[in-house]
């Protein structure tokens, strides 16, 4: 049997201070292990993996350009994977449901020997695949920042000279004049160039209603439907005098007011 | 003897006179009748009360039919003209029951409402974030054993940060502008030790203007959202300045980074919504959040609110 060369690890965390924390622990914990390589970043540990070939990964969860999970996914089986979290509940709840090895930071160095003892056994074999586990842990970390679904929540508008952003909880309607659109809200007016038929699409449609070609409204903000002289529906909005028509077309979504 | 006191199993249906035992033959009787009479004409009230009319008139009929058959018509009307009576008043007072609870129920209904929009607000306000806090921790830690100095100026800025951060803290007197901008240079301070070169910052505020009202946790916010979603996800990091000045009588307080700009469809927003909700509630349409992007790239948040000094000290700390 060959002597097996020394094994290998890269330890990526977006603070210095943690990599040099989780480093003088393994030297403690594992000194035949040789830390090949620091990374500041998700993308600078996936090229490490690639040039250097290490045989432990040391992941943080929360990192700039591609978080841990991100980056576990794209180093795959190439490497064995230990997480590192300050407090990620349900990330540590799949591992711990996954069996995947973690390290909470700061880290007793009792976990920390634990970790390497089982690290070492392993070492031998291949590493696991955990696609499922991280396609969910992704799915979850998503969830988990915001209320985001993929919707457009803020619309980036010219005010004064100056660019906006105004949440699309503010606006109150939507219509297509000329080349641009206007967006009114209940202190201002702005304009945009996005036009309607791109914001149907991006905008959650529970919240806006397309009442006319023309025409977006603020589901929440009718007060009421009328009719006008010509008999059209025509849509009154709390928070603004202007009144919308309602095209034949989309007469539909009052039949119940 | 005890015995004698309690109702045997057949004596139970002959009720009093049975477990009075003979000592006041005459008196108790008469008295558990009047008060069997009291309670049964409470009884017929209450069922007055809440009878339908529909049925109170099938029961008259019944009762006239009855009274014919035993040829006494006369107590029978008599009895009938009172239970109508009885029925109007009995009626109104039963509505005015009705009324009275409903009154209740809405007051307890807008005593829960304010309950809900209070804990709704707390809920609002900034949380110490596990992740920071865990995060310093160990970087508390690590210095310690490499540059202890540090350890102890960084656990100072920590507790520092704790102090006007925790929720009793920042519930007790009205927050001043001069507190806020100490919490975030206390959280500036930690970031700075721990991401580094990745992070400048600098505070801009005028001396006079640290003595005005400015909501709690709010600022910090911004501050927390400057970083995470603005300078965090950028590899090189960059800087925060947050200023403030008196704007058309109102008082505006902005964070302004160099970070990676604003993404529509990103999350993000739940920060900036409940400063939004905030800011709502404690001062209707007199303040605001007003998100721009400069032409120097980055985010500039800024929350204007009505110019009041606050009451008591005219400086902070």
């Amino acid at each position: 049997m060959n002597a097996r060369p020394a094994p290998t690890a890269v330890i990526a965390d977006d603070e210095r201070l943690m990599r040099e924390q989780i480093a003088a622990q393994l030297r403690e914990a594992w000194p035949q292990l040789v830390i090949v390589g620091d990374a500041a970043n998700g993308r600078e540990a996936v090229a490490l993996v690639q040039s250097l070939a290490p045989d432990v990964v040391f992941l943080d969860i929360r990192m700039p350009e591609m978080d841990g999970i991100a980056a576990a996914k794209a180093i795959g089986e190439r490497a064995h994977i230990v997480f590192v979290t300050a407090y990620d509940q349900y990330a540590i709840d799949a591992f711990e449901q996954g069996a995947v090895d973690y390290l909470l930071k700061p880290a007793e160095p009792e976990r920390v020997a634990r970790t390497c003892e089982r690290l070492r056994e392993r070492l031998d074999g291949k590493p696991r695949a955990m696609d499922a586990l991280l396609a969910e842990l992704s799915e979850r970390l998503q969830a988990g920042g915001g209320a985001s679904r993929g919707y457009l929540r803020w619309v980036q508008a010219s005010v004064a000279g100056v660019i906006r952003m105004i949440p699309t909880s503010e606006i109150l309607f939507f219509r297509a004049e000329d080349k641009y659109t206007r967006v009114q809200t209940k202190r201002f007016e702005a304009l945009i160039r996005k036009p309607i038929k791109e914001l149907v699409l991006e905008l959650d449609p529970a919240e806006f209603w397309q009442v006319h070609r023309a025409t977006l409204v603020r589901v929440d903000a009718v007060e009421q439907v009328s009719r006008n002289l010509r008999g059209n529906q025509v849509v009154h909005l709390r928070g603004t005098d202007e009144k919308l028509e309602v095209s034949r077309s989309f007469n539909h979504l009052f039949k119940q007011m | 003897m005890i015995s004698n006191e309690l109702p045997t199993p057949g004596s139970e249906a002959r009720g009093h006179d049975a477990r009075a035992g003979g000592a006041a033959p005459s008196a108790r009787p008469m008295h558990s009748i009047r008060h069997g009479i009291v309670v049964a004409a409470w009884g017929f009230f209450d069922w007055l009360a809440v009878v339908s009319w529909t049925k109170l008139v099938l029961v008259a009929v019944l009762a006239m039919v009855v009274a014919g058959i035993l040829q006494h018509p006369l107590p029978a009307l008599l009895l009938i003209l009172a239970s109508v009576i009885i029925k109007i008043v009995a009626g109104g007072k039963r509505r005015a029951e009705l009324t009275a609870a409903e009154a209740t129920r809405r007051a307890d209904l807008e005593q829960l409402e304010r309950t809900v929009l209070e804990a709704r607000m707390q809920a609002l306000q900034a949380q110490i974030e596990p992740h920071f806090l865990f995060n310093t921790l160990a970087s508390i830690d690590q210095l310690i054993q490499t540059d202890p100095p540090r350890a102890s100026k960084m656990q100072r800025s920590l507790i520092r940060y704790l102090r006007s951060a925790m929720p009793q803290m920042r519930d007790r007197a009205r927050p001043t502008l001069g507190q806020q901008i100490d919490l975030c240079t206390a959280f500036l301070d930690i970031m700075a030790v721990r991401m580094e070169g990745r992070l400048q910052s600098a505070v801009a505020v005028p001396e006079g203007l640290k003595s005005a009202a400015f909501p709690s946790m709010m600022l910090l916010t911004l501050v927390e959202n400057a970083i995470k979603h603005g300078l965090e996800p950028k590899a090189e990091g960059g800087r925060i300045d947050i200023g403030a000045e008196i704007v058309d009588g109102q008082l505006a307080v902005h964070v302004q980074d160099t970070g990676v700009g604003f993404a529509p469809m990103g999350e993000g927003g739940v920060g900036l919504a409940n400063v939004r909700e905030r800011l709502r509630a404690l001062y209707g349409d007199r303040a605001e959040l007003v998100i721009d992007l400069p032409p120097t790239g980055g985010t500039r948040a800024t929350v204007t609110v009505p110019y009041e000094v606050s009451a008591g000290r005219a400086t902070v700390q």
